[in-house]
């Protein structure tokens, strides 16, 4: 998917990351005083959210950068937090919770990276170990032709040894950081899932075989690497499947340069249903066995999804038993099905994952940290 | 009427029946049938209120008056009166008429609105209906409610019927009127059966919606399982029993696991006997982890022998299943 409109706030026009974004994206940009009305249009769109992912908006971040990943009480969080460069994205998943999110959604990218920056050097100057993300309201690398902000953000990043910095994304636009002396306080890290559900369910994606093929060079580039398979859907041979990709994962990648391997059940806010329904008639993973989860999400049958993640993490841990392999958004329950061990007896979902981005990445743990 | 320009010509005048076109529903605003009072009284008092007709080219058209016509015709006659309006009127004023000689005489049930809605709307110059023809008739104003109201009578007659009848709402016609004709009618067929609540049918709408969206199926062929038509046919069941297990059977398919998974907790929970003052809950559709277990006792001597049915409990290898057999979804569990 092409960009096809291009906004900009009045107040970033003079900006110099406005300027090479406008140049190198070699469209004419319109001037937006209020941003009320660009929504407004947007929203009298006959399609939204699909109009949303080609027009773009530069504007500023007029809220803080680093937020807290928004976890809830009954479901293990893996204590993460998000870089909030943009939001929204070009690509198309039928699952994607961003078209339920923003009201109306709207491709934003963030230009004001004066404040940005001077908030991330006050992140690496607090105490404990620090895990960023830019994927979570955006797909990281979706920015990479017209911007170069993830390989500031890797250069930035490679110059401290407290924090390391996710770039999450379902591209294969890895070229621009390949060269980098990165220090390995970068993790590119691909969300996975089945050849069928990549086919059908996610629009403008890059093959499994490209984000593999990806994730190889990025090793061999010295980047520690990183798998997110969500969101698993429950489906007919499904786990077979699965099993395949884990298998293809191990033959792309080597174990060792892995830090983590994530695995989420498919689940979502009730509203998306009717955008799925909608936007991607042919999709059937709304007609799941779903139940609704103590978060007000809707989520697979527990047997189901302790089933389907057990049957995952087995395949992982026979290709790779020390990998670190963690649930998304789960509870004790699950995980002691899963994986056999709850995040409590490794000390917490968040030390897990600190100790694997010590290891992998060399950050200097400090005492008196998380 | 506004937009009526109050010059039609109307010449009163004696017509032939067979003139009238039978099969010319243009302007039939009624929904209402045969009656046989009507013949009555049209037998011993004569017809009072001459039928509203207009010249078409082959003959003549009923505007209002379509049940006595049809009355006249049963009773034999063949020439009846009738107030006739010339072939220049504009049809737009036949519509006005035809509304407001029914509208106005009785309140027009939902179908019939729907029906002198949609008639206005045909004929109204530039095809938008004056806000104030509708008011002066009575019809809802309101764009919103008109726009829902306006395909009742496009649907199929097995649902517009079920809404006359009220065993579909108006709600859940316009749930169905978003379905393809077939579906619709077959899930007015089973609501009129069923004569159940608008929640018990939203879920049935909805299991069968899902079901046959996941199975890439016609909702007619989920609602054609032969299970299902077992049930309707069961001559001892009433209409309640029948659309409980309807709803069971639609979601025993829909959610196959989770109903497995309640059946074999149930008979696991059966097996440990706990009597009438124990009861045990799992999670709701088992997602939480923390099961329920209340007591109900009116003195000492039950309580002690309730605790005493707890240590048995504790130890119980059905209540260790119960806690524990949640992964594989009770599996193994007794036959229920
Ligand atoms: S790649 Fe990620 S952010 Fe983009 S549409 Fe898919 S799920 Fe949404």
């Amino acid at each position: 998917m092409s960009i096809a409109s291009l906004y900009v706030d009045r107040q970033v026009a003079d900006l110099p990351e406005t300027r090479r974004i406008c140049s190198r994206l070699g469209m004419p940009a319109a001037y937006v005083e209020n941003a009320e009305q660009l929504y407004a249009d947007l929203a009298a769109a006959e399609d939204p959210v699909g109009s949303g992912k080609k027009r773009l908006f530069l504007t500023r971040n007029k809220g803080a950068f680093l937020k807290e990943c928004p976890g809830t009480r009954h479901y293990t969080c893996c204590g993460y937090r998000i870089l909030h460069i943009g939001s929204y994205c070009i690509m198309d998943c039928s699952y994607c919770i961003l078209q339920a999110y923003f009201h109306p959604p709207l491709l934003q990218y963030y230009v004001n990276h004066e404040e940005l920056f001077r908030e991330l050097e006050r992140c690496f100057g607090a105490r404990g170990i620090q895990r960023i993300g830019t994927g979570e309201f955006t797909d990281s690398l979706i920015w990479e032709p017209w911007t170069e902000l993830s390989r500031t953000l890797a250069m930035r990043f490679a110059r401290q040894d407290r924090a390391v910095l996710e770039l999450k994304t379902k591209t294969a636009n890895i070229d621009g950081l390949l060269d980098l002396a990165h220090r390995q306080k970068t993790i590119l890290a691909w969300s996975l899932n089945t050849e069928r559900v990549i086919h059908s369910e996610e629009r403008g994606t890059a093959s499994l075989g490209a984000r593999l093929r990806a994730a190889a060079r990025s090793a061999e580039a010295g980047f520690p690497v990183a798998f997110h398979f969500d969101p698993v859907l429950i489906y007919e041979g499904g786990e077979a499947e699965y099993r395949q990709v884990v298998d293809r994962l191990f033959d792309a990648v080597a174990a060792e340069r892995i830090v983590w391997i994530s695995l989420g059940a498919f689940r979502f806010m009730p509203d998306l249903k009717a955008v799925i329904r909608k936007r991607f008639p042919g999709s059937t993973i709304i007609y799941g066995e779903f139940i609704a989860g103590l978060d007000g999400k809707a989520r697979y049958f527990k047997p189901l999804r302790m089933q389907a993640l057990r049957s995952l993490a087995q395949a992982i841990r026979r290709r790779s038993p020390t990998t670190c392999v963690y649930l998304c958004m789960e509870d004790d329950e699950v995980w002691r099905h899963a994986l056999d061990v709850t995040p409590a007896e490794r000390g917490g979902l968040a030390r897990m994952l600190d100790e694997a981005a010590v290891k992998h990445c060399g950050l200097q743990a400090e005492a008196g940290g998380r | 009427m506004a937009s009526d320009d109050g010059r039609l010509e109307e010449r009163p005048r004696v017509v032939r029946l067979r003139q009238i076109d039978p099969a010319n529903d243009s302007f039939r605003i009624t929904t209402r049938h045969r009656d046989e009072r009507l013949e009555l009284s049209l037998e011993r008092i004569g017809l009072l209120t001459p039928p509203l007709v207009v010249s078409a080219a082959d003959g003549l058209a009923i505007v209002s008056g379509f049940r006595r016509v049809e009355a006249c015709r049963r009773l034999g006659w063949e020439t009846i009166p009738a107030r006739v309006l010339s072939e220049h009127t504009p049809a737009y004023a036949c519509a006005l008429r035809a509304v407001a000689e029914n509208a106005l005489a009785r309140p027009l049930n939902l179908i019939e609105t729907s029906r002198a809605l949609t008639l206005l709307e045909q004929h109204a110059p530039g095809g938008r209906l004056p806000p104030g023809d509708a008011a002066a008739l009575g019809l809802p104003a309101h764009a919103g409610l008109a726009a829902k109201l306006k395909p009742l009578c496009r649907m199929p007659p097995e649902v517009q019927e079920a809404v006359l009848e009220e065993t579909v709402s108006f709600a859940m016609a316009g749930e169905l009127g978003g379905m393809p004709a077939a579906a619709a009618a077959a899930f007015a067929r089973l609501f009129r059966r069923l004569k159940t609540s608008l929640n018990k049918q939203r879920e049935i709408v909805t299991l069968v919606v899902e079901i046959a969206a996941r199975e890439g199926i016609d909702p007619c062929a989920v609602l054609g399982d032969p299970a299902l038509a077992g049930i309707q046919g069961g001559e001892e069941l009433d209409r309640n029993e029948q659309t409980r297990r309807i709803r069971r059977r639609l979601r025993q398919r829909r959610f196959p696991a989770l109903l497995a998974a309640e059946e074999a907790f149930q008979a696991l929970r059966r097996r440990l006997k706990l009597g009438d003052n124990l009861q045990l809950s799992p999670p709701r559709d088992f997602e939480g982890a923390r099961f329920t277990l209340s007591l109900s006792f009116e003195n000492l001597e039950e309580l002690r022998s309730l605790r005493d049915k707890l240590d048995e409990l504790a130890g119980h290898p059905d209540l260790h299943r119960l806690l524990t057999g949640k992964g594989t979804g009770f599996a193994g569990a007794p036959e229920p």
